[in-house]
């Protein structure tokens, strides 16, 4: 035990002698929703990261994949949803109740709506914990969650804005500090963003078909991954950081006009960057050229955050040194600075044709998850939990080991990945001299970086030990304390605005400080301009997406075999996304087109290549070999780190939704002839008869009714739509 | 200080010397040759690194040595605000220029405790800002107003364009009769094994004996038996049917060493036969098509 942390005092200071005028008012915040955010971000932390190393080492060790519920391809979107919206979610949760009560100087603006906030996220979390693993998935990245739950998502985020609009009307405080600027964009975008990426028909309880397509829908996606990391990891944790950096440094932030101009910057900019997920691929040129562009632009307002978060802690320095809070908001910020530079770098073309699809970027994204997000949070719970519990942190000594242990971590995560990823990057591009590819075998690519795998996942144990010390350290500080569930606070009642000295004049800014709704509506306008400017076009125009008479809608069987290759997460490993360059068409074939995706609800291009690429697999192999190759991925591709997929063989496919699946497509505009819908089950059992008898002409009985059947009816029929000109493959060939 | 300037002099004078010999060697060089003249770019290249390296160690020590006149010649009012002035102050260290001006006024609000500075901001992040609004600008306008840039595709184009240089003329042509003749060689047949076990096993069984694809140690063939019908099989694929084309994975080498060697299975009866599929052909029978 540390004695000489103060105590903080449980009366701000500017309450000391108020102005005779004013009459102070008596009040309290509460501070028991803090704790219990703050304790629910330490279990789901644990939660996430401990399935996200299972993952990891599924990766290494295929035979950890034991049951159908924690394959790779199911575990990993848990691990995602799990860190993203429960841990850190609950993490930002906990910082605004904090800060916004005091920024605000009054208590939150109802208890009711804020345990109505607090269990209903949680319950929207466990419901992922469970849907997840049962292969209830929409394959959309870190929008996985079927439809229920996401009108779920959107109801419980009304609520929070509410609670926190509430608590804005009612401040004693004339103006919005930064941080609440930060706290209202990230309100208001993350609405947008999940209200209109998540637009879907169901077709049953948790099922639907996304209402964009291909292209467009890939477009709608790409711009919410990227603005869900700028929105919810972003800029929440900026407000945070305004508000337990200054407090925990004791030092006055750097630059005021810093703050605005990285605020209105960020925002406007962020929204725009979302193309660069999607370079070199069938998104229209223009789009992709703007994601470049925006994403350069992007590193002086987020470095704008970190420069004034370091500067800020200018006559501090010496207090890091003893000090693990501010040891990990410095590393946390340092982490910022590094994967928001590494970011637009990534955005790159001449780059992001060797990172994308490989490890480096996985590498990337933890950087600013584990070092951004964790540290930040980290050091947040270690200032609030002696603050909430009125007594010195249990032990600073394990606050520091958990520091080293989490930077440890970190750097055994991220280098064995870059090193991983660059390695595959070059392995799949590099031709020999007789003009072959060197490494034509695609697993000789993966097993060179299993080893990376391994050390990885020991970044990762190493990480999440740290957590568990943290969870300790936190545990025995409240037990040794009492928390302080409604904290007295004193503040003079805002007077109305014509009296008030406050309300007008000061620096420009201060006038859009003063009103909350503009602020809302100026912000809403800034990240309004870029998704609008990227997606009607693409929406609208058709030559953006020029269709291609071949191209027709699955039949009835495929479609459900598609439907399983979601369900299995295979995207998560496989992307469908053959990308116009000489070593991917050498590869894979034709390089993939706008036009082909044009019936694919939702896009299937993934943004990882564990496995190959399967866009142009369909007639690649015969029926046995995908047949053998998911009973056992070993017998056609020896050592091969894919899992086994033998429930595929015993389940019987159900086709009681197929009919409302066609209706469903056809109300989206998959041009299926009127009354398809009665015929669907029959066209899907004939076809599955057809290719069970193709099995058995290679010896192999397989009752025509199983999952395996659509899948295999499925994989032959991507990418064949379209006939490959033999002068687009032939420019290579052997050299007699 | 003269030293190092007249080494790089001299250095840069060697490699101007040298450069028609460069050119020379390049042009009628057999692989050693290239090899040889490699090295001595490396080798020149290294030391022209290694000298810059000395000069700009000299230059700093020069610039700390010299530091006080320098400041004073700075701090000069005529010199301070010129361009020139500001590339002294960097040299010297003048931190302004770096981070703006710090004033460390606090602002009159408080928030909850916090106050605020309202300090410059730092030149540097606001000409980098500026510098990449630039760029931006210059990307979209060089791609789609000027239309200088490849895009995608036509970038695709002539990477295939450029490949295809080095395709000999016509060695692509599916129809194309090869008249190879199988080769006995033990070195060629050991190495098609191993090239049979990676790639061919999984589907054909690691005896040839057949699985996924057919057995190939019998003397019924699909598509044709011989070596120029293998190599022709082998080498295209048979689309729709699930042989993979290996051509642009094997070397054409490669391809006639494995079926060379799958030829050398026929007769070898390994266990689990697949049932004979196609038309019997004797393997060494000469085919009519050829």
């Amino acid at each position: 035990m540390q004695a000489e942390l103060e105590l903080p005092t449980s009366q701000p200071r500017p309450t000391a002698l108020p102005p005779p005028v004013r009459g102070v008012e008596s009040f309290f915040y509460d501070n028991k929703i803090v704790r219990d955010f703050g304790v629910a971000t330490v279990i789901w932390g644990i939660i996430g990261m401990l399935v996200g190393v299972i993952v990891a080492f599924e990766l290494a060790r295929p035979e950890l994949n034991v049951t159908r519920y924690t394959t790779f391809g199911r575990l990993r979107p848990l691990h995602t949803n799990a860190v993203i919206f429960a841990f850190v979610g609950n993490g930002i949760f906990t910082g605004v109740y904090y800060s916004l009560q005091r920024l605000c100087k009054a208590r939150m603006f109802s208890d009711v709506l804020s345990k109505i906030h607090f269990w209903g996220w949680q319950l929207i979390i466990v419901s992922a914990v469970i849907s997840l693993p049962l292969g209830y998935t929409t394959s959309k990245e870190y929008a996985e969650l079927e439809w229920p739950i996401d009108i779920a998502i959107t109801l419980v985020w009304v609520v929070f804005g509410w609670n926190m609009f509430g608590t804005i009307a009612r401040r004693r405080e004339r103006h919005l500090y930064v941080a609440i600027w930060f706290y209202i964009a990230t309100f208001i975008t993350v609405a947008v963003l999940h209200i209109v990426n998540s637009m879907a028909l169901p077709v049953s309880f948790m099922k639907s078909y996304s209402m964009y397509a291909g292209v467009q829908d890939a477009l709608v996606q790409w711009w919410y991954g990227h603005n869900a990391v700028a929105f919810f990891l972003t800029t929440p944790y900026l407000g945070m950081m305004y508000y337990f950096l200054p407090k925990a440094a004791e030092r006055p932030v750097y630059s005021y006009r810093l703050s605005i101009i990285h605020f209105w910057a960020l925002i406007f900019i962020y929204i725009w960057a979302g193309p660069h997920h999607l370079l070199y691929t069938a998104l229209p040129d223009w789009a992709q050229s703007l994601g470049v562009a925006f994403s350069i632009m992007l590193i002086a307002p987020s470095w704008g955050g970190m420069i004034n978060g370091l500067l800020t802690l200018r006559g501090a320095w010496d207090r890091v040194r003893t000090e693990p809070v501010l040891k990990f908001f410095v590393v946390a910020i340092t982490a910022y600075g590094m994967a928001t530079f590494e970011g637009p770098m990534l955005a790159l073309k001449n780059v992001n044709a060797i990172a994308h699809f490989t490890d480096w970027i996985v590498a990337h994204v933890h950087v600013g998850a584990l070092g951004w997000n964790g540290f930040l949070t980290f050091g947040m719970l270690y200032w609030l939990w002696p603050r909430l519990y009125r007594t010195p942190l249990f032990s600073k000594k394990l606050a520091n080991t958990h520091f080293w242990l989490g930077t440890l971590g970190i750097l055994f995560y991220a280098l064995p990945l870059y090193w991983a990823g660059f390695t595959q990057g070059l392995m799949w591009k590099q031709f020999n001299a007789e003009g072959m590819l060197q490494y034509p075998n695609f697993l000789e690519t993966v097993l060179q970086i299993v080893p990376m795998y391994y050390l990885r996942g020991m970044g990762g144990v190493l990480y999440l030990s740290g957590v568990f010390l943290m969870m300790y350290n936190l545990y025995q500080t409240a037990k040794a304390g009492t928390l302080l569930a409604n904290e007295p606070a004193h503040a003079p009642a805002l007077l109305p605005a014509a009296e008030d000295p406050h309300a007008t004049g000061g620096h420009w800014h201060r006038w859009i400080e003063r009103r909350p709704f503009q602020l809302a509506v100026g912000a809403t306008v800034a990240i309004a301009i870029g998704g609008a400017v990227e997606m009607i076009p693409t929406f609208l125009v058709k030559s953006n997406v020029p269709t291609i008479a071949a191209v027709h809608p699955y039949r009835p069987l495929e479609l459900q075999g598609r439907d399983l290759y979601i369900k299995e997460g295979c995207s998560n490993c496989h992307t469908q996304m053959v990308r116009p360059f000489r070593s991917e068409t050498e590869r894979y074939g034709e390089y993939s087109k706008a036009g082909e995706f044009v019936y694919d609800r939702p896009f299937l291009w993934g943004s990882k290549r564990t496995g190959p690429d399967l866009h142009r697999v369909g007639a690649k192999y015969p029926n046995s070999w995908h047949y053998n190759h998911m009973m056992d991925p070993t017998s056609m591709s020896p050592g091969s780190i894919m899992p086994p997929y033998p429930w595929l063989f015993d389940n019987q496919l159900d086709n009681s939704t197929l009919p409302a699946k066609i209706r469903v497509l056809q109300k989206l505009g998959t041009p299926y002839p009127a009354g398809f819908d009665r015929l669907a089950v029959a066209d899907a059992e004939t076809q599955a008869r057809g290719v069970a008898a193709a099995l058995k002409t290679e010896d192999i009985d397989v009752k025509s009714d199983r999952e395996i059947v659509a899948l295999i009816a499925y994989l032959q029929r991507l990418g064949t739509d379209i006939k490959v000109k033999p002068a687009q493959v032939a420019a290579t060939a052997a050299a007699q | 200080m003269i030293r190092p300037r007249q080494a790089l002099l001299a250095a840069g004078a060697v490699l101007l010397a040298i450069h028609p010999v460069l050119a020379q060697t390049a042009a009628t060089s057999t692989p050693a040759a290239a090899d040889s003249t490699y090295a001595l770019v490396w080798f020149l290249l290294s030391t022209l690194v290694l000298m810059g390296m000395v000069f700009l160690v000299l230059f700093v020590a020069l610039i700390s040595w010299m530091k006080p006149q320098l400041r004073q010649l700075y701090n000069l009012p005529t010199v301070h605000d010129t361009w020139s002035g500001q590339v002294l102050g960097l040299l010297v260290g003048d931190a302004r220029l770096v981070q703006g001006d710090v004033r460390d006024e606090v602002l009159d609000h408080d928030y909850d405790g916090i106050r605020e500075f309202d300090n410059d901001l730092p030149p540097w992040w606001k000409w980098g800002f500026a510098f990449t609004v630039v760029f931006a600008i210059s990307y979209v306008t060089y791609y789609h107003v000027m239309r200088k840039g490849l895009l995608q595709g036509a970038e695709y184009a002539a990477e295939m364009r450029q490949a295809a240089l080095f395709v000999p003329v016509g060695g692509d042509d599916p129809n194309q009769v090869t008249t190879y003749a199988a080769l006995t060689a033990p070195a060629d047949l050991s190495s098609g094994k191993s090239i049979f076990a990676t790639n061919c096993a999984p589907c054909h069984g690691a005896n040839a004996e057949g699985k996924v694809g057919p057995n190939l140690t019998d003397e019924f063939w699909l598509h044709g038996g011989g070596v120029n019908n293998l190599y022709k099989t082998i080498k295209f694929g048979i689309n729709g049917k699930g042989m993979v084309a290996w051509k642009g994975k094997l070397s054409g080498k490669q391809m006639l060493q494995v079926a060379s060697y799958t030829l050398s299975l026929q007769g070898s009866k390994p266990a689990n036969p697949k049932a004979p599929q196609g038309e019997k052909e004797a393997a060494g029978k000469p085919v009519a098509k050829l």
